[in-house]
């Protein structure tokens, strides 16, 4: 038996196609990243190696700098904002009863299924100036509805709202999964005990979902990172560079700004971030098991 | 607690009411995009939230089918996913098998290896990938879109796969190599089987985050031959630029297919989801 299991050959077969799919279409290319990176290639004709001259440049760059912050703040929208609204919203669904349990879980998480092309060019109208939906509701509280919500010092905030508005109902879903994995012998001890609704929550919930709330803060973190294709499409990074995001950022150098080499510098960079910050937060969230 | 009928005390009309509020949030910009899809390009401008069109415009719907090349795009769009969904199966069991049963010496780095896929961005492959795939004439095919979605797939697929495996016991398929099965029948007749729900698991994850994607698709194709759904969105915006209510009309068009299999899938797709993420 042991012989069956350690058969070269079978292995080699089981393995070879998953591992040569994943090396030509993740590894090579980062490692092909790394060596334009050293290059000042426009993308087309000739080109020369140049050493780290782009990475110096990067850390001089202001647009990658406003590019890290924006995640940063993206983040920070998601792990003050988003989650915490979606904690409450799953601990009070777990409360509901089956049939309106299961229609706000639907209701939450259907925007979750939209392509973002369409949740980005919905919003898009939702700002538009002249009859998107977001200054219809302002004109109906009294304001002027005349804003550029897009416009300079407020787009960044709209982009905000509408990646915390988009991830909701995911970030609801694991937490009320969380919540429902909790034993209820707990809840009815505590009911015994005479604990009110805030003390519950307060002091069974939110510690016993702690391993929950650690991935999703992780993976928030993450995707804040990893935020391409809503910006591409909603603002392409503007005004200027305001709404700027690093995955965004370096499709541009490349395509648009012709600077195919500095792109793949911010690539690298942009690999290693994410790999770090994960890393990083394995570290700061220890797993107990 | 649980089974109780549930009388409407203050404390639960509070949270009715806050559920509402985010439900209607949630809901709210869809049926407006749904509303404005049926209206004409002047009733647009009114004044109020939602528009109740004089006639129902269909045509916005019948320009946003034909011009937005909705047919062969869906048709693109399901044989590329389902296809992804396929491959990933059979090359994260595969594989799982082989790092989680087999024994190699190279077992913990070739999964630790796909593992480490997970923390890689998709995009920052964008710019590499391009060139590869211009070199070797693999843009505007198929295989521009089928290899990196398997790819980008396949570590949380080895993930979910491998750890479910692990919690299977081993003498039910030790047993079977005993009495002489070949490993591949192991795989088929007995593992798989066994893995129902996290292959499940995979399949919904895969198809959500591979239906949706286009950065990579605007990046690799050109020619209307293999793309994708949200092309249909992407190249109206730029040919009726002020006509907007095709512009809703094609969003809405190019939305239902995956609203319509999430309302009747609802609870495997959220079940899905809730377990490859807990886990992942």
């Amino acid at each position: 038996m042991q012989k069956a299991y350690s058969n070269k050959k079978i292995i080699f077969t089981l393995v070879f196609p998953g591992l040569l799919m994943f090396t030509f279409a993740v590894l090579a290319p980062i490692c092909l990243s790394v060596y334009y990176g050293f290059t000042d290639f426009s993308g087309l004709g000739k080109f020369n190696f140049i050493g780290f001259k782009n990475y110096q440049e990067m850390m001089k760059d202001k647009n990658f700098w406003m590019s890290l912050r924006n995640s940063v703040l993206l983040a920070a929208g998601f792990i003050v904002i988003q989650h915490p609204l979606a904690i409450i919203t799953a601990a009070l669904l777990d409360r509901m009863g089956r049939k309106a349990e299961g229609f706000f879980r639907c209701v939450y998480f259907l925007p979750n299924v939209i392509s973002v092309a369409v949740i980005a060019y919905l919003w898009k109208f939702i700002y538009n100036p002249n009859f998107g939906l977001l200054n219809n509701i302002a004109k109906l509280f009294g304001f002027s509805g005349k804003t550029n919500w897009l416009g300079t010092g407020t787009a960044i905030w709209s982009v905000l709202i509408v990646l915390i508005w988009h991830g909701f109902g995911w970030g609801m879903l694991i937490y009320y999964t969380g919540i429902k994995n909790i034993d209820p012998v707990l809840y009815e001890a505590a009911a015994i005990d005479g604990a009110d609704n805030k003390q519950t929550f307060l002091r069974i919930t939110l510690p016993l979902m702690k391993p929950v709330i650690e991935v999703n803060v992780t993976l928030a973190v993450i995707s804040a990172l990893k935020q391409m294709e809503t910006v591409y499409l909603l603002t392409a990074g503007g005004p200027g560079n305001e709404t700027q995001f690093m995955a965004n950022y370096l499709y541009k150098q490349a395509f648009s700004s012709f600077r195919y080499g500095y792109g793949n510098a911010i690539s690298v960079i942009f690999v290693l971030i994410c790999i770090l910050a994960t890393r990083l937060l394995s570290k700061v969230f220890p797993k107990e098991a | 607690m649980k089974g109780k009928k549930k009388k409407l005390t203050p404390a639960r009309i509070v949270m009715w009411f806050v559920l509402l509020v985010f439900a209607v949030i949630q809901i709210f910009p869809l049926i407006w995009l749904l509303d404005f899809s049926f209206a004409s390009n002047t009733e647009m401008f009114t004044r109020g939230l939602l528009i109740w069109p004089e006639n129902i415009r269909w045509d916005n719907y019948v320009t946003a089918f034909v011009n937005g090349h909705f047919l062969l795009y869906l048709k693109n769009s399901l044989l590329i996913n389902i296809l992804a969904v396929i491959l990933v199966l059979m090359i994260s069991v595969m594989m799982a098998f082989a790092c989680t049963r087999m024994h190699w010496k190279l077992s913990g780095t070739v999964r630790g290896l796909i593992l480490l896929g997970m923390m890689i961005p998709i995009h920052a492959t964008l710019l590499p990938n391009y060139i590869i795939y211009d070199k070797l004439h693999l843009t505007d095919t198929i295989w521009a879109l089928l290899i990196p979605y398997v790819a980008f797939s396949l570590p949380q697929g080895l993930f979910l796969t491998g750890s479910f495996m692990e919690s299977i016991p081993k003498e039910i398929e030790e047993a079977a190599v005993i009495d002489g099965c070949g490993i591949y029948r192991v795989i088929v007749v007995i593992m798989i089987p066994m893995l129902k729900t996290s292959l499940v698991t995979v399949s919904i994850m895969t198809f959500l985050n591979n239906w949706n994607e286009f950065m990579m698709a605007s990046t690799y194709l050109s020619s209307p031959k293999w793309k994708t759904l949200p092309f249909s969105v992407l190249e109206f915006t730029g040919i009726y630029a002020s006509n907007y209510s095709v512009q809703f009309a094609v969003m809405a068009l190019t939305a239902a297919p995956m609203v319509i299999l999430y309302l009747i899938l609802n609870r495997h797709i959220t079940e899905g989801v809730a377990m490859g993420a807990v886990k992942g």
